[in-house]
């Protein structure tokens, strides 16, 4: 089999890059902060104890696999999904799909991605990749984080496709079916809004949303008791800059990209209003930046201190009222 | 974030970033990761005493191979256990070098598999020299 007609393309993040890229292949131009703001992706939780996390950690973007659903749902776009019991059965309905000519986009374990450098790779069940084409015991794969088409071989695919624990793939697989001819975008950015209003500001659990940036704020302090030794804490206050900035995020948490996301809209919808709020967006992101650097600064130097953590506490409470005030005023806005 | 702010040299991490061009217009650019570009060696030098301090746990029967891979890789017993397909009750007693010795080739691919090793290196582990680096390495 050859690899397929496709053009790969890098993105901020692997899953609102694998569903753009599907999207633009098969001829809809649209924007991956366009996909991103309509299916309501900037979020933020924090969690402080999870069984499967060997400690606290925070996510900035909305639940695993609803970037697709949202989006489809918003602009009346069709998706054949598919999951598996076996991994014959998963592996067998990738092929035949490739023979017929279809892109597929899987859902993966990153630890597995080979061709990714090691320091990257960790055990993330919800990666998304799109698989292109098929050379012997390899497949051709579009990976949003990587420049270029890249091999990963059959059986590191399998692995990852059927990784176990939480959020396990489970083979699942997707592609666009039917995409309508006139979409109505200014309905499905106005709901999309909506929904991360609701979601930063008013979801009634007292982790996730803007409460979730003041329950980080506040537990940081806790971080030192938790650590095994100081390297320790320094690994985890540095992965802060990697969730922020690396982790496909397009930088400072996706609030970068929702930023370049509003000011899209502002331009689609003629609304001043938002181009505004686009730039104070962008500011907020600054502020996540700041952060991001400062974790990575005072991890390497081991200045870890409880001064430390407090002044760490007292940035993200700052990126907590500050977002608490633009999504106030984005909402008022609709 | 201005666009001249957000180059990176770091041809070993390629990341999306959105920046603002000079215009005004917010735009994705293709840069390098920042800490990866910074302090890549302090993460692999935090990384390298880890291994150590679990190798010599490992040597001193304080622990078995699985669980020197379940904390370097970053897994509560739950999560491993999950992937391995193996209770969690057992996972626990398979942490103990006294019962990882008695394991079947069967449970021991499982394990292998989720820390995307073979079976051999997983066994090595209890045995190597301290003084052998390669040894240390799951990835060599």
């Amino acid at each position: 089999m050859e690899t397929l007609p496709f053009k790969h393309q890098m993105a901020a993040h692997c899953e609102s890059g694998a569903v753009t890229s599907l999207l633009n292949n098969a001829g809809l131009d649209i924007t991956e902060p366009m996909v991103f703001g309509i299916s309501s992706g900037i979020f933020f939780g924090y969690f402080h104890k999870m069984k499967s996390f060997t400690f606290p950690t925070f996510i900035v973007r909305n639940k695993p696999g609803s970037m697709r659903s949202n989006l489809a749902k918003r602009l009346g776009i069709k998706f054949h999904t598919e999951k598996f019991r076996s991994h014959e059965d998963g592996m067998r309905r990738l092929d035949e799909l490739l023979e017929k000519k279809i892109p597929v986009a899987v859902q993966v374990d990153f630890f597995y991605m080979d061709y990714l450098p090691e320091w990257e790779r960790v055990h993330i069940n919800v990666h998304f990749i799109v698989v292109v084409g098929r050379k012997g015991s390899k497949y051709i794969v579009s990976d949003s984080y990587f420049p270029k088409l890249v091999e990963l071989e059959s059986e590191s695919l399998r692995k990852a496709r059927f990784a176990g624990g939480s959020m396990s793939p489970k083979g699942f697989l997707f592609y666009p079916e039917s995409i309508p001819k006139n979409i109505d975008y200014r309905q499905a950015i106005i709901k999309g809004t909506k929904k991360t209003c609701f979601y930063m500001l008013k979801i009634p659990i007292p982790f996730l949303g803007i409460k979730g940036i003041r329950k980080f704020a506040k537990k940081i302090v806790l971080w030192p008791s938790l650590a095994r030794d100081t390297e320790h804490l320094s690994h985890e206050i540095m992965k802060i800059n990697v969730l922020l900035e690396d982790q496909g995020t397009g930088g400072a948490g996706f609030r970068f990209m929702y930023a370049t996301f509003l000011q899209q809209a502002s331009g689609m919808l003629n609304n001043y209003e938002w181009s505004k709020l686009s730039k104070e967006m962008m500011e907020i992101g600054d502020g996540w930046r700041e952060i991001s650097l400062f974790a990575s600064r005072i991890g390497k130097n081991r200045d870890l201190g409880q001064d430390r953590m407090k002044e760490l506490g007292a940035m993200l409470a700052g990126r907590a009222a500050a977002e608490e005030r633009f999504f106030k005023r984005l909402k008022k806005s609709l | 974030m201005k666009e001249k702010d957000g180059y990176i040299d770091c041809p070993q991490q390629q990341v999306i970033l959105y920046v603002e061009k000079e215009d005004g217009t917010y735009t994705p650019i293709q840069t390098g990761s920042y800490i990866t570009k910074n302090y890549l060696d302090d993460y692999e030098l935090k990384r390298k005493h880890l291994e150590e301090s679990l190798k010599k746990q490992v040597l001193a029967g304080e622990v078995s191979p699985v669980y020197y891979f379940m904390v370097l890789e970053e897994l509560t017993l739950s999560e491993l256990a999950a992937r391995a397909g193996i209770r969690k009750g057992k996972v626990k007693k398979h942490l103990e070098p006294g019962y990882f010795k008695s394991l079947q080739q069967e449970t021991l691919q499982a394990y292998a598999d989720v820390f995307n090793i073979n079976v051999q290196e997983l066994l090595q582990l209890s045995t190597a020299p301290p003084d052998d680096p390669t040894k240390l390495n799951p990835e060599a």
